[in-house]
């Protein structure tokens, strides 16, 4: 199989364009990955001089996907919401431009979760998307376009952002790495916010060494996000991994997350690892606490999307306060209007005390519940959702049960931490992966326990969807 | 009326004159064609972050710290959530809980005392764009969205309109110093409004009125002035205010009711995600003092002392720096003090109104002012000729000295020269001659007038004077 696979490199090259384009717009027909797909659109828009300077050549030539809440000029930036139906960015986002830089070239825009709201990425306006290892399932969400893009072997890696989760757990649902970096660590300047002190920017790959270099490549300090650091300076606790932390209590878990779980600790012990408990009740406060500040924060976020500037604006209106309300209510998504509604009312004067500044205490004491934690083990692994990749529609789970199922991933929101999910075995028909979080600004680790891991748990490809490009 | 103690807060908005906008890279000019100091940061596209200005924050501290405010050592930003087209992002980056200065004060002259008005508060945010409304189209200009505002908010210090003016002028003429704002109202580069309420004297503060829409310093005058009436009238009726906001309508001259106190807006604060706080360090703080001066009101005292002006002279001289900059650097040349500010004050301010021009931008150049009064101090020229050679530096762009030699226009000192000047003008006058000579002194003056016309204004009218008394042996 391996034998008969084309470099990626050679796919935007004018002999192998035709064919890289049939390819993905046949495969694409059943997985619904991208809202937009054009592999010659961003050609030209890199910063020449940068270009000289940053150019690596593990990244030189290979075609990526973009979430569609991340702007690549002249591509368009619709959050898969109908409000940005017609937005076409025209500015290019921190990471676009590095990568650009690099050498790499943004090909299309993925699906999405509307504004990033949801685990599944059924909640787009525009498309349902389908788990590659399984079309009746979902991908996760609401990075599931990326996630099935790279799954379904469209593109080597894709950039998503995880405000709860939004990474990792459709990472895991296909089966692919998806690495949720340290807050600050990448630039926001570009990603379209939810939760600005929660996301951040990351990416999914199904090769480890890329993602890698993608992340080197996009991290780092920026002057137009204030938020962001040079992880360079930040001290260096620990080199490598030793000992791994696992949750002394696993209930609540579905048996094929359990068995993953399982699965992997046997893997981390068999590479030598030392494994350790660690207790971390405040666990089952994450959800309301993230949900509180995720929502007063989008409430903010997304006043701006009136139809007055850009986007999709009413026909007619009888008055500003008109086209306003007519844009917005036509506009956004049910799941968007309820977290805005939400939103608007934790933050009501008097009631702060009681809904988002407790919220905040409460992912202040999480923080220290972890730092404390990370004073005995050096890695600490979780599961990442407590079902595997379910089915579509009123088959798979609602809204309320997929929020209350973000409890293992927004940990790492709250906390800045940084995770990786890992491919997880294929049980029954799909991958159920798991994750890893580190230490602030310590993805080495991620990276090494992610390498020792790679024999014992690699990333399998989709039975119908064999690797054509490597 | 008098029953009633007022209490007058204002809250003014100043423009900080920063050359890109508060959190994007755009430039802050005006009068451009709409929408074209935009980018997406200012139009708030999707994606995009602020970034805090450092000219701004830095402006911002400096009026604090010469308010004699607490500069905080940490300060925040929050979003405070509205709705209004032009307001890009429907929320407007402002400080609430953590402002950049606090508790300071001002001093103003009222009726001849130094009154201080205590600030509760300095704090930066950013401005709103423009709506205008033609016809039945509503048009944005989103030019002025981003520019750094540095709101002041005073404790409710003031007691009467015209306090509240005086109070606009020195906070204007203080802004003006730092070079951080122009200050002009009419403009909105300064704006205001007023917190206005009235009680029983003893009981404390009123039911507050914010009136906005003063769009000049006469206007907040006017505003608190009627609005006192009018809470003054309906507290004698025995009613009680309503706690809202009004509008000043200057065509009317009254203000009219905007919004009650139960639509008021719930904005919602919260702290800025996208914005780490703001922590000045000692190079920071160190940099404050390049754009901190004497201030206004301490320059009027220390000028006043040091030259013996009178109060009228120092507040006019003291009104603008570069004015009192070049009172100064004139006295310093070597200038009669006194002298130069009764002619900077008189003489001086006719021609450059008439010139319309700042007289230390004017042909008037220090040196050349300061030589004019030498001249005159050492009797060179006479207060008439000195009058003429002003004029003459405007006309001619020439120093004074030249000018004096060029047109001969030296005082005639020379007591031989004026006492033949004199005889001629006695044989030309018998009849006045012969009228003093019986007595009577008045025709005096005439003779001497004769005696200057006849020297073309040169001859020094004390020995002209001197002289004559000497004729006529009148000791």
């Amino acid at each position: 199989m391996a034998a008969q696979t084309r470099p990626w490199n050679e796919t935007l090259k004018p002999e192998g364009i035709k064919a890289y384009k049939q390819f993905v717009a046949e495969r694409d027909k059943q997985v619904a990955s991208f809202l937009e797909f054009d592999p010659l659109r961003a050609q030209g828009t890199s910063n020449e001089r940068a270009a000289v300077s940053t150019k690596s050549k593990t990244l030189e030539g290979l075609p990526f996907g973009v979430k569609d809440n991340i702007a690549v000029k002249n591509f368009h930036l619709t959050c898969g919401s109908k409000i940005l139906e017609s937005l076409v960015s025209p500015y290019n986002a921190t990471a676009i431009q590095k990568l650009l830089d690099a050498g790499a070239v943004p090909v299309g825009k993925t699906n999405m979760d509307e504004f990033g709201m949801g685990s599944s990425t059924d909640n787009s306006a525009y498309k349902t998307t389908n788990n590659p290892h399984d079309l009746t399932r979902v991908s996760g969400g609401s990075s599931g376009g990326s996630a099935a893009a790279v799954a379904a072997g469209l593109v080597p890696f894709a950039l998503g952002s995880d405000t709860g989760g939004s990474i990792r757990q459709p990472a895991s649902f296909c089966g692919v790495y998806g690495l949720k970096p340290t807050y600050g660590a990448v630039s926001r300047y570009g990603l379209v916010a939810y939760a600005s002190s929660l996301e951040v920017v990351g990416a999914l790959a199904k090769d480890i060494t890329i993602l890698e270099n993608v992340y080197e490549t996009i991290k780092g300090l920026d002057g137009r996000d204030q938020t962001s650091t040079d992880p360079n300076d930040f001290p260096l606790l620990k080199k490598e991994v030793k000992t791994v932390g696992v949750l002394a209590d696993r209930s609540g878990l579905d048996g094929m997350q359990a068995k993953s779980l399982e699965i992997s600790i046997e893997a981390l012990k068999k590479a030598g690892f030392a494994i350790k408990e660690v207790s971390l009740p405040l666990l089952d406060y994450a959800v309301p606490a993230y949900y509180t500040i995720a929502s007063a924060e989008a409430s903010a976020n997304l006043a701006r999307f009136n139809g007055i500037r850009y986007g999709n604006r009413p026909i007619y209106s009888e008055n500003p306060d008109d086209l306003v309300r007519q844009a917005r209510d036509q506009g956004f998504g049910d799941e968007v209007k309820l977290r805005i509604l939400l939103g608007t009312f934790v933050l009501r004067s008097g009631f702060q005390d009681q809904y988002y500044l407790r919220a905040q205490k409460i992912r202040t004491a999480i923080r220290n519940q972890f730092d404390r934690a990370f004073e005995d083990i050096d890695l600490l692994l979780l599961p990442v959702f407590p079902i595997p990749a379910f089915k579509h529609g009123d088959l798979g789970m609602t809204a309320f049960q997929q929020k209350l199922a973000d409890k293992y991933t927004t940990a790492a929101n709250l906390t800045g931490l940084p995770g990786l999910s890992l491919p997880g075995p294929v049980l029954e028909s799909v991958p159920v992966g798991m994750q890893f979080m580190a230490p602030a600004m310590h993805e080495h680790l991620l990276f090494q326990v992610a390498r020792a891991l790679q024999s014992s748990l690699p990333s399998a490809d989709p039975a119908a969807y064999p690797a054509v490009y490597s | 009326m008098s029953t009633y103690k007022s209490f007058i807060g204002l809250e003014i908005h100043i423009q900080l004159n920063t050359k890109s906008k508060v959190f994007c890279s755009c430039k802050t000019s005006f009068g451009d064609e709409a929408n074209t100091n935009v980018c997406p940061v200012c139009m708030g596209y999707p994606g995009t972050l602020p970034a805090l200005n450092q000219e701004a924050i830095r402006k911002g501290y400096a009026v604090a710290k010469a308010l004699h405010c607490n500069l905080a050592e940490r300060c925040h930003f929050e979003r405070k959530n509205y709705f209004y087209p032009d307001l890009p992002k429907n929320y407007q980056i402002s400080q609430f809980a953590a402002p950049l200065g606090t508790e300071g004060w001002i001093e103003i002259d009222y009726q001849n005392q130094r009154k201080r008005i205590r600030i509760k508060e300095c704090h930066l945010e950013e401005d709103a764009g423009k709506m205008i409304h033609a016809g039945d189209m509503s048009l944005l200009d989103y030019n002025r969205t981003g520019t750094p505002l540095l709101e002041i908010v005073t404790e409710p210090d003031l007691e009467f309109g015209d306090e509240a003016e005086i109070l606009l002028h020195e906070l204007r003429r203080l802004v003006r110093y730092l070079g951080v704002c122009d200050g002009n109202m009419e403009e909105g580069s300064m704006r205001c409004d007023a917190n206005v309420s009235i009680n029983l004297a003893g009981q404390g503060l009123g039911r507050k009125v914010e009136v906005k829409n003063l769009n000049s310093s006469r206007f907040v005058r006017k505003a608190i002035v009627h609005e006192l009436e009018r809470q003054a009238q309906i507290l004698d009726k025995g009613a009680i205010v309503l706690q809202e906001t009004r509008l000043w309508n200057e065509n009317r001259d009254q203000t009219e009711t905007m919004r009650s106190k139960e639509s008021a807006h719930d904005y919602r604060y919260f702290t800025e995600p996208d914005l780490p706080p703001f922590s000045p360090d000692k190079e920071f703080l160190a940099s404050l003092d390049k754009i901190l001066t004497e201030l206004p009101l301490d320059r009027k005292d220390r000028m006043s002392k040091a030259y013996g002006l009178s109060a009228a002279q120092a507040d006019f001289i003291a009104e603008e720096r570069p004015f009192a900059d070049y009172f100064e650097q004139t006295v310093k040349l070597g200038a009669d003090a006194t002298n130069v500010a009764a002619w900077l004050c008189g003489d001086v301010q006719k021609v450059v109104n008439r010139e319309n021009v700042a007289v230390y931008e004017s042909k008037l150049s220090a040196n050349r002012f300061a030589s004019l009064i030498k001249l005159l101090d050492k009797g060179t020229i006479s207060g008439k000729i000195a009058k003429q050679v002003l004029d003459l530096v405007f006309d001619e762009d020439k120093d004074p000295e030249v000018l004096v030699k060029e047109k001969g226009l030296e005082q005639l000192t020379d007591r031989k020269t004026i006492r033949g000047l004199v005889d001629q003008v006695l044989a030309n006058n018998s009849k006045a001659v012969a009228q003093i000579r019986e007595g009577d002194q008045k025709p005096l003056g005439f003779l001497a007038g004769q005696v200057l016309k006849e020297s073309g204004g040169k001859a020094d009218p004390r020995i002209v004077q001197e002289i004559l008394t000497e004729v006529f042996s009148l000791k």
